[in-house]
């Protein structure tokens, strides 16, 4: 590509971008003013304060970690056994049933929140967590998937044999050779769909009741409502638990993950 | 470990289809104690099938599989009491070198010490001594394959199944191995079955060699017998270079034959095996090393005239090819010092064999 | 691992969750032909195009997310090429490209807010360097939401060309320069046609994601400027009409769809035409 100078600024331009908004609503969040703004001006934790003094944005706080963490453990769970079966039993139509289970990744997410909605609806669940549940495990069923399958078929089975032919049973071999060689797609699973569901906010708004909020749902009804600082704080909660979980992942399985689980997305 | 008297490992009439493919077609086989065995053959040919069904990653459609004597058809690997060596390998990545050498005592409960002694004793077996705590992606091609071997033998298996496990390596690694692997098989006395489609690697390391082909054995027998006297066409074909020579036999009297050639316009006499009939079809295979010019002596069988068409330098040998009467011909004269080839190309030349250097196979 | 027949019953879960998603897109569907007395009709479709503004809204739609599309798609391209191209450690790119993606849409487009409104950073920097009098009108138009959509999603354009760069061997742009390519024949000849299934997968994905947006365009386009996923939420919860929802949700999907899945054969017969180039 012809490099020039311009280029340079429009890369450097760019990579400054994505992470200006969120480092200005962290460093807003620690005003001391009553209203949001930017520089903060003199510094407080008032807004922090606020936050933990707040049963209600407490409460959606559980909610996110408890739905975020169920999301994860159902999706990979589901994932996992699904694409076990789909990796190593060959069988007519396989192609297609991969289809179906990206298929979720093809709707704009205001169409799917009709969806769950509807589906929420069949169960009397709406409004109510386990519609919620269900919703963000069929969102995320996908981005377990492709981790998992992946590194089923990066599994070399004649290590599996070898365990066999050492004198292994089958669920000796599933635990000592199997699971550990599978250990990086199955992190990578669910700490990505725990992002995702943590994050999760448009198909949620179609989900959430009076009793039962998550997180981000919250702080948009806020935005709306009204221009305190505390929305900052809590937002600054929330960014710092991404980057937990995405340090996390840096860490055990390397951040070039998300380059190659792109690369296998392919809706439709 | 029961020792029985008789072969240590034995397929009978074993056949194996893979859809319409039939990759294992009535193979019997009896694998002697001790001994190196090799199952040599193209790729296709079904001497890894065979090898995966004694160590029962397949079973068999039909006939029967013996390990020391007790039918083991039906009997999971885990069962077998056997070593396999995977053809890639299939090293633990997640654990280190002790621990992949160690997890077949762990999987029999072996005790800690004695699994220490063990480990350090195979370890040192395969000349890896103190390499224990170190990772497997850390190693050498051919530290791999060392550790692979440890972690088979350290089981003190039956029999040790080997899957072309030299296949991946350069080829002076690979000839260093192939007598490490002779050496080790003769010192622990283990029993080796072999699988390999090098044909100079099977003649190098096997006391005795099953020659397969489209799943079945062509010819089972020590190494040098499969090189001198191949009883088939493909044996003939498959184990280094040859002349053959489509015929029939004119007439059978007493042990001689006389047989006719329609290549060479003639008819050549020649002992005659057990059974042959006038009106046969046979082959005559002559290696390259066994013709000579008719310049060198008196009494060949038979002789062609022809021109060297090529000729190469090959360490130990010149090796010629000659146009003869339509068809080509190798010859292999051994090499001497200081001295030039004994042809250059386009020198016409008379060649042919000594009765006794052909071999002769019936067409069936 | 060996498998019996038992085996198929792990695929149990996997299959009734996904069943139960194509029975719920089912009844949605259904439910959007929904006539007075039971029987399908075209009503709701009719009322729907029938209606000036929310055609409007269907076409502003289509704008703001091709816009989008487009915007992404200039500033990602040069983005994923420094990123494959940087000499060093790749790391510290790729966190400033991953994080702000994984944040949630809700924090991000807070700090557009923060940014963009009348009394935000923005308007105040210029109003301190003495540029504007007046606070720009940033925010409750297309211009806002545009700027929101991209930065949301842009970074998912970036991955998918970036996934295709990662892949792409260096040794065929010097093949290119050897022969005597010239540096923008080289890109053009053989870097932008092997990028293309990574061009074509972001473009979908960019597409699809910005077609199907609440939040931000709620937050930063106001009640205003609406697009076809923000009527459909007021529909829902202002006015309480499932079906016409319903309706918006199937027009909404179609649209995407009419425009992502001959994208997705593209990018297959692409992909296919490159074998064995990466």
């Amino acid at each position: 590509m012809p490099w020039t100078a311009a280029g340079r600024t429009l890369v450097a331009a760019v990579l400054l971008f994505l992470p200006a908004p969120i480092v200005i609503v962290v460093m807003s969040s620690f005003t001391a003013r009553g209203y949001i703004s930017f520089p903060p001006g003199e510094l407080s934790l008032r807004w922090y304060a606020e936050f933990l003094a707040s049963p209600d944005w407490l409460m959606s706080l559980v909610v996110s970690l408890v739905l975020a963490a169920l999301a994860a453990a159902f999706s990979t769970l589901i994932a996992f056994l699904g694409a076990l079966v789909f990796t190593r039993k060959r069988f007519p139509g396989a192609a297609g049933f991969e289809t179906l289970v990206l298929l979720p990744l093809i709707f704009p997410h205001a169409a799917l929140g009709v969806v769950m909605l509807g589906m929420a609806g069949m169960f009397g669940w709406t409004g109510r967590f386990p519609g919620l549940l269900l919703a963000h495990v069929i969102m995320t069923v996908p981005y377990a998937w492709r981790p998992i399958v992946s590194s089923l078929r990066k599994l070399d089975l004649s290590t599996e044999e070898a365990a066999m032919s050492l004198g292994a049973r089958p669920l000796y071999v599933f635990r000592r050779v199997t699971l550990p060689l599978l250990r990086p797609g199955l992190v990578t699973a669910l700490l990505f769909t725990f992002i995702i569901s943590f994050d999760e906010v448009t198909v949620s708004l179609f989900l959430v009741g009076p009793d039962v909020t998550t997180l981000p749902v919250r702080i948009f009804a806020h935005i709306q409502d009204s221009g305190s600082p505390v929305i900052a704080a809590i937002s600054t909660v929330l960014v710092a638990l991404t980057v937990l979980v995405v340090l996390l992942l840096d860490r055990l399985i390397g951040l070039e993950l998300f380059v190659e689980s792109e690369q296998r997305r392919r809706p439709a | 470990m029961t020792t029985h008297a008789g072969p240590v490992l034995e397929a009978l009439d074993v056949e194996k289809n893979f859809g319409a493919f039939r990759a294992v077609d009535g193979v019997s086989l009896s694998v002697r104690r001790g001994e190196f065995l090799t199952l040599l053959g193209p790729s296709g040919c079904g001497k890894t099938t065979m090898l995966r069904m004694a160590a029962g990653f397949e079973s068999p459609d039909r006939g029967t599989i013996r390990i020391e004597g007790a039918d083991v058809t039906g009997v999971p690997p885990y069962s077998r009491q056997l070593g396999f060596v995977f053809q890639n390998l299939a090293l633990f990545p997640h654990l280190t070198v002790g621990e992949n050498v160690a997890f077949g005592l762990e999987v029999r409960k072996v005790a800690r010490a004695e699994q220490a002694r063990r480990i350090e004793d195979s370890l040192q077996l395969v000349g890896l001594a103190g390499h224990a705590a170190r990772r497997v992606h850390e190693l050498s091609g051919g530290q791999r394959q060392r550790v692979a071997l440890a972690r088979a033998l350290v089981i003190r298996p039956a029999v040790l199944l080997l899957d072309e496990p030299l296949g991946a390596l350069d080829l002076k690694l690979r000839r260093q191995l192939q007598l490490e692997l002779k050496g080790l098989q003769q010192r622990t006395g283990t029993t080796f079955v072999f699988v390999t489609h090098d044909q100079e690697e099977a003649l190098t390391m096997s006391d005795r060699i099953a020659v397969m082909n489209e799943g079945r054995i062509e010819q089972l027998d020590d190494a040098s017998a499969i090189y001198d006297r191949p009883r088939t066409r493909f044996v003939a074909q498959f184990i280094g270079d040859t002349n053959l020579f489509d015929g029939s036999v004119a007439a059978v009297d007493g042990g001689e034959a006389r047989i006719d050639i329609p290549a060479l316009g003639a008819s050549v006499a020649m002992a005659a095996p057990a059974g042959l009939l006038a009106g046969d079809r046979v082959a005559l295979s002559v290696r390259p090393e066994n013709l000579r010019p008719a310049a060198d002596g008196p009494g060949l069988a038979a002789t062609l005239h022809g021109r060297v068409a090529a000729g190469v330098y090959a360490g130990t040998h010149h090796r010629f090819r000659i146009e003869a009467r339509g068809r080509e011909l190798l010859l292999a004269l051994p090499a001497r010092p200081d001295r030039p080839p004994p042809f250059a190309p386009g020198d016409e030349v008379e060649v042919g064999w000594d009765a006794s250097r052909a071999t002769l196979i019936k067409a069936n | 691992m060996r498998f019996g027949r038992l085996a198929w019953l792990l695929m149990l879960p996997l299959a009734a969750v996904l069943g139960l998603f194509l029975v719920s897109l089912g009844a949605l569907v259904w439910s959007s032909f929904a006539g007075a007395d039971g029987v399908p009709k075209l009503d709701l479709y009719a009322r729907f195009f029938a209606r000036r503004d929310y055609v409007d809204v269907l076409v502003r739609t289509l704008w703001v997310a091709g816009l989008t599309t487009l915007v992404s798609l200039a500033i990602g391209y040069p983005v994923a090429w420094a990123v494959a191209r940087h000499k060093g450690r790749r790391d510290w790119l790729l966190v400033l490209i991953i994080l702000p993606w994984l944040v949630s849409v809700v924090v991000r487009t807070y700090g557009w807010i923060v940014i963009l409104g009348n009394r935000g950073l923005l308007n105040a920097f210029l109003g301190w360097l003495g540029v504007v009098d007046t606070p720009l009108k940033l925010m409750f138009n297309t211009t806002g939401i545009v700027i929101g959509l991209v930065h949301v999603f842009c970074p998912f354009m970036i991955l998918a060309i970036l996934a295709v760069f990662l892949h792409l061997e260096r040794s065929l742009e010097e093949a290119s320069m050897s022969l005597g390519a010239g540096p923008w024949q080289t890109f053009r000849k053989v870097i932008w046609p092997l990028s293309l299934p990574g061009v074509i997968s972001g473009t979908m994905i960019v597409y699809l994601m910005a077609t199907g947006a609440i939040v931000t365009p709620l937050l930063l386009g106001g009640l205003r400027d609406r697009m076809l996923g923000t009527q459909i939420y007021q529909e829902m919860f202002q006015v309480f009409d499932f079906p016409r929802a319903a309706t918006m949700a199937v027009i909404l999907t179609a649209t995407a769809l009419a425009v992502v899945l001959p994208l997705g054969m593209l990018e297959r017969r692409v992909s296919r035409n490159l074998k064995g180039a990466s």
